[in-house]
C-alpha cells in the first residue's frame, strides 16, 4: 500500500493538474475575498457596475462569521469541481495515457493501487482546502473583518473542513466513473450531472437527503438554518464507501483489454 | 531443470458475444523455452496473452503458471512475471528514470539498484532522463521491456516485443532474450512475422481464428517450407509434355514452368531429362519458399500467385 500511495503521490507531484488546482483555489479564494471587500464597501461597489449588484444580491453577512461561511461555500462548490476533477484525472489518465495495464499484474493488487489513487487525490484535495484556509485568513485579515474571536474561528474552520471532507467523500463517484467509462468523459459527465442534479434537486427541496447537496447545504449557501438531514450525511458516506468498493471491484473483475 | 512446466494452458476460450476470439487454446511452455505465438493481426493472440496475465477472464479453461491455478489476487505468483502488453505506455510527464522507479516500487525491488541495472542492459543510457513523451518509438518499446524485465522475472510474457525497434534494436532484443532464456527465463511471445521468430523462438505455435492450429519447434521449420523447381526452354509446351509423360506436374507462369515435390530434390534429373528429349533448360533453378509465404500457407490464407 506504501509503494502504491508512494507511485500515487510522484505521478501527481509530476503533472499539471495539482498545478492547474492550485490556481483555480487561488481565483476562487481571490473572488470571495472580493465579494467580501464589495460587501463591506457598498460605495464602491456600486461604481464597480454590474459586479457590485451581484455583490450586494449575494446579501453576504460582513465579519469573520459571514467571512468563513463563504470560505466553506467555496470549498463545497469549487472544490466539487477542483477536487472532483483531480479524482477523475487520477483514474482517467491511466486510460488516456494506456497505462492501466501496466498496473494489472503486479505484486501490488490492484485494490491498494485504486485505494492509494482516491487515498492521494483526497490528501491533495485537503491539502488545497488548508491552502485556501491559510489565503483566505490573510486575504480577511488583509480586509480588516471584524468579530474575530477564538470561537468564531474554531466554528469556522472547523465548518470548513467538514464541508471538505464531505466535498470529497463524493469525488469517489467519479473515480468510479472514469474507471467505468475508461477515460476522462464519463467522469467529466459524472461530475456535471452530480452537480446539476444537486442544484435542481435543492431547489424542488430535497437537497437535505441528496447527497451531493449535502457539502453546499452544510457549508450554509441557503443559510445555516436549511442544514442537511441526518439522512443526507448517511448518504454520502454510503456513496463514497460504495464508489470506492465498486472502483475496487471494476479493476478487479472487469476484463481490461486497453 | 529445463522442462518444467511454467505455463499451462487448457480449453482456453474467449467469447465476445457471438465472437470467439480464441476457440479452445491447449498449449504448454517449459522452462527456459523461447515460445512464440504466431498469428495474423485479429488471430486471437494478445486475448490469449491478457487472459494469461489474469487482465480477461476467460469464458472456459483454465490456466496455471508455476502449477499454480491462475488467480489475478494472487499477488506471490506476478512476482515472478514480467510483461509487455501490445503498444507500450508510459507516463508522458515522467522522465525514463521515473518510469522506472515506479514499476519498481510496485514491484517492491530496491529502485536504484534495479533500476540502473535495467537502463544499462536495454540501453537507455543515453534517454535515462529525458521525458517519455519525447521519447522515439524505439526507445518506448525498449522502456516497455525496461519495465518487463526490471524485477528478473523468471517468466516474460510480451506482446510483440520488435515492434517499432530498427533492424539494430531487433537483434539486440533477440540476443538479450535468447541470453535470458539461457539462463532459464522462460518467454512466451506473440509475434507476426515468422522470419522474426524463426530466429527468436525455439517453438512455435500457430495460432488463427482464435484456434492453435499448428505447434512445431523452430528446428522443424526448413522441413516445413516447400521447394521447387522453375525452368525455362526455348518451347515451354513441348517442355511441358515431356515433364508430364515423365510423372512430373509442371504448372506454367509466365515463361517458366514449375515443378513442386520431388523435382526439388533430384533437379539433375529434371535438366537430364530435358536434354534428352531435345529442350535443354535455359534456366533451372531451386527456388525455396519464404518464410512470409509458409506463414500464409500454414494459417490457410495462402495468397494466389
Amino acid at each position: 500500500m506504501t509503494a502504491a500511495v508512494r507511485t500515487e503521490w510522484l505521478k501527481l507531484r509530476r503533472s499539471r493538474p495539482p498545478w492547474i488546482s492550485l490556481l483555480a483555489a487561488t481565483i476562487g479564494t481571490a473572488v470571495g475575498g472580493l465579494f467580501t471587500y464589495i460587501s463591506l464597501h457598498p460605495e464602491q461597489a456600486r461604481d464597480l457596475g454590474l459586479l457590485g449588484d451581484k455583490a450586494q444580491l449575494a446579501s453576504l453577512e460582513p465579519g469573520w462569521a459571514g467571512y468563513f461561511g463563504l470560505l466553506a461555500q467555496i470549498v463545497a462548490f469549487g472544490g466539487s469541481l477542483i477536487f472532483g476533477l483531480t479524482m477523475l484525472w487520477t483514474f482517467g489518465r491511466e486510460f488516456a495515457d494506456r497505462t492501466a495495464k501496466d498496473l494489472l499484474a503486479l505484486p501490488t493488487g490492484r485494490g491498494a493501487i485504486v485505494t492509494a489513487k482516491m487515498a492521494t487525490a483526497a490528501v491533495w484535495s485537503l491539502l488545497l482546502t488548508g491552502y485556501i484556509v491559510v489565503l483566505g485568513l490573510g486575504i480577511g485579515a488583509g480586509l480588516r473583518l471584524t468579530g474575530w474571536t477564538a470561537r468564531t474561528a474554531i466554528d469556522g474552520l472547523v465548518r470548513i473542513a467538514v464541508t471538505a471532507v464531505l466535498t470529497i467523500a463524493l469525488t469517489s463517484t467519479f473515480g468510479l466513473a472514469a474507471s467505468l467509462g475508461r477515460g476522462y468523459l464519463a467522469g467529466v459527465a459524472a461530475l456535471f450531472a452530480a452537480l446539476f442534479s444537486a442544484q435542481v434537486i435543492a431547489a424542488l427541496g430535497y437537497g437535505a437527503w441528496y447527497p451531493y447537496a449535502v457539502p453546499a447545504l452544510y457549508a450554509g449557501i441557503t443559510g445555516r438554518a436549511d442544514g442537511p438531514h441526518v439522512v443526507g450525511y448517511i448518504a454520502v458516506a454510503a456513496v463514497a464507501a460504495a464508489s470506492l468498493a465498486g472502483t475496487i471491484g471494476w479493476w478487479q473483475h472487469a476484463d481490461h483489454h486497453l | 531443470m529445463t522442462g518444467d512446466p511454467v505455463v499451462r494452458v487448457h480449453g482456453l476460450v474467449k467469447h465476445y458475444g457471438r465472437v470467439r476470439a480464441v476457440d479452445g487454446i491447449d498449449l504448454t511452455v517449459t522452462r527456459g523455452e523461447i515460445y512464440a505465438l504466431l498469428g495474423l493481426n485479429g488471430a486471437g493472440k494478445t486475448t490469449t496473452i491478457r487472459m494469461l496475465l489474469g487482465m480477461i477472464t476467460p469464458t472456459a479453461g483454465s490456466v496455471s503458471l508455476y502449477g499454480r491455478p491462475l488467480r489475478q489476487r494472487d499477488r506471490a505468483m506476478w512476482a515472478d512475471v514480467g510483461y509487455l502488453v501490445e503498444t507500450p505506455a508510459a507516463y508522458p510527464e515522467l522522465t525514463v528514470t521515473e518510469n522506472l522507479r515506479l514499476v519498481a516500487r510496485l514491484r517492491n525491488v530496491p529502485e536504484k539498484s534495479a533500476v540502473d541495472t535495467v537502463v544499462r542492459d536495454l540501453g537507455l543510457g543515453p534517454v535515462a532522463h529525458r521525458r517519455t513523451r519525447d521519447l522515439s518509438l524505439g526507445n518506448q518499446q525498449r522502456l516497455g521491456l525496461a519495465k518487463a524485465l526490471i524485477h528478473r522475472p523468471a517468466l516474460l510474457v510480451l506482446d510483440e516485443p520488435a515492434n517499432g525497434l530498427d533492424p539494430a534494436g531487433v537483434v539486440e532484443i533477440r540476443h538479450l532474450l535468447q541470453e535470458l532464456a539461457a539462463g532459464g527465463v522462460t518467454v512466451l511471445l506473440s509475434s507476426h512475422i515468422l522470419a522474426e521468430v524463426a530466429r527468436l523462438a525455439t517453438r512455435i505455435g500457430i495460432i488463427h481464428k482464435g484456434r492453435l492450429t499448428t505447434e512445431m519447434s523452430t528446428v522443424d521449420l526448413p522441413g516445413l517450407v516447400r521447394r521447387r523447381v522453375a525452368v525455362a526452354t526455348r518451347d515451354l509446351t513441348a517442355a511441358g509434355d515431356v515433364l508430364r509423360r515423365a510423372g512430373y506436374s509442371p504448372v506454367r507462369r509466365d515463361a517458366i514452368l514449375l515443378l513442386d515435390g520431388v523435382a526439388a530434390e533430384h533437379p539433375d534429373d529434371v535438366a537430364t531429362l530435358l536434354v534428352r528429349a531435345g529442350q535443354p533448360p535455359t534456366h533451372l533453378a531451386v527456388e525455396q519458399e519464404d518464410l512470409e509465404t509458409l506463414f500464409l500457407r500454414l494459417t490457410g490464407t495462402e495468397v494466389a500467385p
